[in-house]
């Protein structure tokens, strides 16, 4: 793919370089405005879509708009903020979905090595096969909302194929009731898990490919077993992998909505009311829109802090090798 | 493998003839035994989508049994009470009125049988099992494929993916070709700018995101009334939408055109060529790789979105997925026409999939490396 490989943040030149980039000529000053001008189309987009709305969200959660056609929006300064807490028909709303959510993502992020590294590491050692990884990866075509579909007809409580197999195999005595939360928690990260084993494992694998064989060879013949080869020169040399994915579930965790509305979470099933589909309700169902902006502020604020971090850490982490 | 000899291990003497090490034939074990790991894993890994085949053909009388494979078709009863067949299949009276050209004023009473009906509207027999046999066998199917959104939708969709694509590609290549090698301030600047992109999460600025994409739909005349140019408006803002691009495709571009050898535009130069001869003639047809990649990851991302459609377009106006979803009410729901319409919308991504797999796999491994 090149072999330029992305920094981040990427650094101005230093020094010497620095100096000599002071003279332009006409030339170099024809080819810059070029440029200019090939970026700015998807620029002005990008600007607009994505970053123009982060200021003007400001303004819009220090008052009180209910939708985009309100007539009447007023200052109400910080108040849409402390809501969350103050507020109880809010919280009761609000605070178990955390709850849900960080459940979620964390039995995801359980499920991202079950299935992911587990495959990445057989398919290492016994050398890549094409079909495999094409019949793995199939499930990623489909989208978030058939996802939910599935779940919702491989277990739902008397008509889910699953649950009749398996009753039927005797491996279960009652049905795992995907509309009960102690059925999203089993049932979602397993369907997540086997959603994303592809590309977990495709993550994973191009891990483990660069690894230096020799670490490995040294470690064999030196007497390592297969155990202390893994945790030993495996796993330390595949750290950014595991940085990338953590990122990755950690957002694609909390950003999950297509399959929550397929199980109902907007007409009122409680075991799919996760982050996103109580701010969602807030801000476009149940007219409050500055409530939700402040909602979605203080929720996933952290969450994009915390992924910049993260990615800060691997680039970092990348490049001292 | 019991006329094999053994030798104790790698480092031992070799031994003549028909031999392995003990070592090789751990492995030859381990091979088999992932080997059939992998398929066992692969059945498993397809079973849900079987599954879900099956289920479009069951009705939800038969639904709280078990069905592995496609349920034999039923024969009509004519003492079936019209009510039954109604909530079980799916049938929408208005519909069986106008079809079988019923005054639409008649109330069909759910207890009368389907011989009553045949009787006091004068219809043959055969024609009744004829008209309501489908409905029995193909019930997801006829429901949805009969509704009145689900061509147009499709058509939107398609519309949409193609549009969103060929939008993308066009403004990631000038952007990528702006930024290449990323020599000066501006260009790392803009460089991160995207890349900041896949750490924002989108509900973060969904809510301005909406209030200024409809004030921008707004400034256009005649938008605010139901009609042809909301409508192209409502679909061309998403096209724009899928057309700003992010951190995968300035990555990719930027990267692979970083490869080029910059002697090639020199030499380009010195023979006269403008920048955009160069772009046109030279650089673009070099760029099947990076346009393949960005092509299959965008494919599946936008032909897959529901937000932005939920969100943004109309019920009237809407793309295949959200369409779908409308069949979920919150008190009645037609499961099986969900079926068949969560089947459908997966079916092309699949075909297209399995027909180009090498483009995805590296695809995949170009968005997995991009960390």
């Amino acid at each position: 793919m090149g072999s330029m490989s992305a920094h981040f943040p990427v650094r101005a030149p230093t020094g010497i370089a620095r100096r000599a980039e002071r003279k332009l000529s006409a030339r170099e000053r024809r080819r810059i405005v070029e440029d200019l001008v090939l970026l700015s189309p998807q620029l002005i987009l990008f600007l607009t879509l994505t970053v123009v709305p982060f200021f003007v969200g400001i303004p819009i959660v220090l008052t009180d708009r209910s939708n985009f056609t309100d007539p009447e929006v007023n200052y109400v300064g910080m108040e849409n903020f402390t809501r969350i807490w103050a507020d109880p028909s809010i919280a009761r709303d609000y605070f178990p979905a955390v709850t849900r959510t960080a459940r979620f993502t964390l039995l995801n992020y359980v499920m991202v090595y079950l299935f992911g590294l587990t495959l990445a590491l057989l398919m290492y050692e016994v050398g890549f096969r094409g079909r495999f990884f094409t019949i793995v990866y199939l499930p990623r075509m489909l989208s978030g909302l058939a996802v939910g579909f599935i779940a919702v007809m491989l277990f739902a409580e008397s008509t889910g194929s699953m649950n009749l197999l398996l009753l039927k195999l005797g491996w279960i005595r009652e049905p795992i009731n995907i509309k009960l939360e102690r059925g999203t928690t089993i049932a979602l990260p397993i369907l997540m898990g086997w959603r994303h084993a592809g590309y977990n494992m495709a993550l994973f694998l191009t891990g483990l490919l660069s690894i230096s064989r020799e670490t490995i060879e040294a470690a064999i013949v030196d007497g390592a077993t297969y155990w202390q080869r893994l945790t030993r020169v495996y796993f330390p040399q595949m750290i950014p992998s595991f940085i990338i994915a953590t990122v990755f579930c950690l957002t694609g965790s909390f950003q999950v909505f297509d399959m929550l509305v397929a199980l109902g979470g907007m007409v009122g099933n409680k075991a799919a009311e996760f982050v996103s589909i109580v701010f969602f309700l807030h801000a476009f169902q149940r007219n409050r829109m500055a409530l939700g902006l402040a909602m979605s502020l203080e929720t996933f604020l952290p969450l994009a802090v915390i992924g910049v971090s993260l990615q800060r850490l691997q680039r970092r982490l990348a490049y001292d090798v | 493998m019991s006329n094999m000899r053994v030798r104790e291990s790698r480092h031992s003497p070799p031994l003549r003839g028909g031999t392995v090490s003990l070592h090789a034939v751990y492995r030859r074990v381990f091979r088999v035994a992932v080997g059939g790991f992998f398929v066992v894993y692969s059945v498993f890994t397809l079973i849900p989508l079987y599954l879900l085949f099956v289920r479009t053909f069951v009705s939800t009388k038969d639904a709280t049994e078990l069905w592995l494979w496609v349920p034999p078709a039923e024969e009509i009863n004519m003492n079936a009470e019209f009510g039954n067949l109604a909530i079980y299949y799916n049938l929408d009276p208005q519909k069986v009125k106008k079809d079988f050209e019923i005054p639409a004023s008649v109330y069909i009473k759910p207890s009368w049988t389907l011989a009553r009906i045949g009787e006091e509207y004068g219809i043959p027999e055969e024609e009744i099992k004829r008209y309501f046999g489908p409905f029995v066998r193909y019930n997801g199917w006829l429901a949805l494929l009969s509704h009145v959104q689900f061509f147009p939708s499709v058509g939107r969709t398609i519309l949409l993916t193609a549009g969103g694509i060929l939008g993308l590609n066009v403004l990631s290549i000038l952007t990528g070709t702006a930024l290449a090698r990323l020599r000066r301030r501006y260009q790392m600047f803009v460089y991160n700018l995207y890349l900041f992109q896949t750490v924002i999460p989108i509900f973060l600025i969904l809510v301005p995101q909406f209030v200024v994409v409809q004030w921008l739909l707004g400034l256009i005349p005649g938008y605010d009334s139901p009609g042809l140019v909301r409508q192209t408006g409502q679909l061309v803002m998403l096209v724009i939408m899928y057309a700003q691009g992010g951190a995968l495709s300035t990555m990719i571009y930027t990267s692979f055109i970083a490869t080029i050898p910059q002697e090639l535009e020199d030499a380009a130069e010195i023979d006269g060529a403008s920048r955009w001869q160069y772009m046109r003639y030279i650089q673009l047809p070099l760029m099947k790789i990076p346009v393949a990649s960005l092509t299959v990851i965008a494919l599946t991302q936008i032909w897959n979105n529901f937000l932005a459609p939920y969100v943004y377009l109309d019920a009237q106006n809407t793309t295949l997925l959200p369409l779908i979803q409308s069949y979920a009410g919150q008190y009645s729901t037609n499961f099986q026409a969900i079926y068949t319409g969560v089947f459908l919308s997966a079916l092309p991504l699949v075909v297209i999939y399995l027909s180009f797999r090498r483009w995805f796999i590296r695809g995949v491994m170009a968005g997995a490396i991009k960390g």
